[in-house]
């Protein structure tokens, strides 16, 4: 496999030396990698376009020592709703960021592959933060960290109320009986139910969801917490999103 | 590592070499046995790191690295100081100096909006520029037209338009001596939508 083929998302860039970039790239069949563009700075090189963050391409990788480098790479998709918005934007890298820190290089994860880039498709229509949070949970959920949102997640018994309590480290939410041992905040239970329809909702019917801002607000922070204890990080990504009004 | 072998300046010097951006071990060690080999290049190299060391310091007005503060573009009244141009790094003032073109004043960001790398605005020089703009008319956008300068360039105008500023960036399209066959679709979208009438 000196040369092969790779169909490809590019979900993290950082410069390097003096015209290069350093990729990480997600592929359908190899699942992530980390490879070099040599040269991509220069505004001459051919394969500028293909290498920007976020674009969909046809990757053809030699294999290196430490890292493949690219060889030629051919755009599919760009995604140029991406580039005019800074909601987007930033929906976007936080979808990068969930990915980046779920998945283990070189294991293939076909599945999630598709899930990514039916998502970063929905973008171009959908409101992004519903996007986001729906990416986040069937991200989770395709992991097998699918958060319990019908019955306690820890005794199993039916959970009743105008507000429920969400505890991350439990994985869902908790009836009162169960709650003393789990941290976690009290949610409207409708943004519970919200969180269940973006979990399992069919994609063509998300764009139908409305919900207002602090209901926003709670299934955000809900998601990015929950996030934050299965993938054992923060997000960074989130939180600067989160100052920049997103 | 090989470093116990060699004596403890020595040592010194190439690991110091290897932290640099770009340059692994193999060479830090070349680069450390030629500086023994050349001292008066040594020697020449100790004074300009320690001066550019001590005497660099970013213009407290632009944040462009300078020696003087305010930096003689700052301080220049041949400037046009109704034209602001924000720039990543100090290198780019350097290219758009390099043009004669620009007579305005400079912003030097140092950085774009970078999530993923854990840049937000806080890490920028953003709130240095929203304290200079009394006389500004015009804030041109000189980023990378990556997606990470795209999203710097939405941010910041999302901030001064609010002010009454008027707020441009550089114009996007073909490189000159480019390839249109290899050029991707942005670009290419982007420079029908600036053409002009020849």
């Amino acid at each position: 496999m000196a040369v092969y083929h790779a169909d490809a998302i590019v979900i993290r860039s950082r410069e390097y030396a003096e015209a290069d970039r350093i990729l990480t790239i997600f592929s359908r069949e190899h699942g992530k990698l980390q490879v070099i563009a040599k040269g991509v700075r220069k505004p001459k090189s051919r394969q500028r376009g293909g290498t920007q963050l976020f674009t969909y391409a046809d990757f053809l990788l030699y294999q290196g020592r430490n890292l493949d480098t690219v060889s030629q790479v051919s755009p599919k998709e760009s995604f140029a709703h991406l580039w005019d918005d800074l909601e987007r934007t930033m929906a976007a890298t936080g979808m990068a960021e969930l990915l980046d820190l779920a998945v283990l290089t070189g294991q293939p994860q076909p599945e999630l592959f598709s899930l990514t880039l039916t998502f970063l498709f929905l973008l171009a229509n959908y409101d992004p933060l519903l996007i986001l949070s729906a990416y986040a949970l069937r991200l989770l959920t395709i992991l097998g960290f699918s958060p319990v949102l019908e019955e306690c997640a820890e005794c199993g018994g039916r959970v009743k109320g105008e507000s429920l309590y969400f505890s991350p480290p439990a994985g869902g939410i908790v009836c009162d009986l169960c709650l003393e041992n789990f941290p976690g905040r009290r949610l409207k239970a409708g943004s519970i139910a919200f969180m269940n329809r973006l979990l399992k909702n069919e994609l063509a019917k998300l764009d139908r969801l409305r919900w207002p801002v602090w209901m926003q607000q709670e299934v955000r922070e809900t998601i990015q917490s929950y996030c934050e204890q299965k993938l054992e990080r923060p997000l960074r990504a989130w939180s600067i999103g989160k100052t920049l009004g997103i | 590592m090989d470093f116990i072998f060699y004596p403890q300046p020595l040592a010194n010097l190439i690991s110091s070499f290897a932290r640099l951006p770009g340059i692994g071990p193999k060479t830090a060690g070349r680069l450390a046995f030629y500086l023994l080999q050349h001292p008066q290049l040594a020697e020449d190299l100790a004074k300009a790191i320690s001066a550019a060391k001590n005497d660099i310091r970013k213009c407290t007005v632009c944040c462009n690295f300078t020696d003087k503060d305010p930096c003689p573009v700052c301080q220049s009244a041949r400037r046009d100081r109704t034209l602001l141009c924000v720039v990543e790094h100090p290198r780019d003032v350097v290219s758009l100096e390099k043009t004669g073109e620009f007579k305005g004043l400079y912003h030097v960001l140092h950085g774009v909006l970078s999530p993923l790398e854990g840049i937000g605005p806080d890490q920028l020089t953003i709130e240095k520029l929203l304290l200079r703009l009394e006389g500004v008319q015009e804030v041109i956008m000189a980023l990378n037209p990556t997606v990470e300068g795209e999203a710097t360039c939405l941010y910041l105008s999302k901030l001064l338009k609010p002010l009454g500023l008027e707020v441009s960036r550089l114009a996007h399209g073909l490189p000159v001596g480019g390839d249109l066959e290899f050029a991707d679709e942005i670009t290419i979208a982007r420079a029908l939508e600036g053409r002009r009438i020849i």
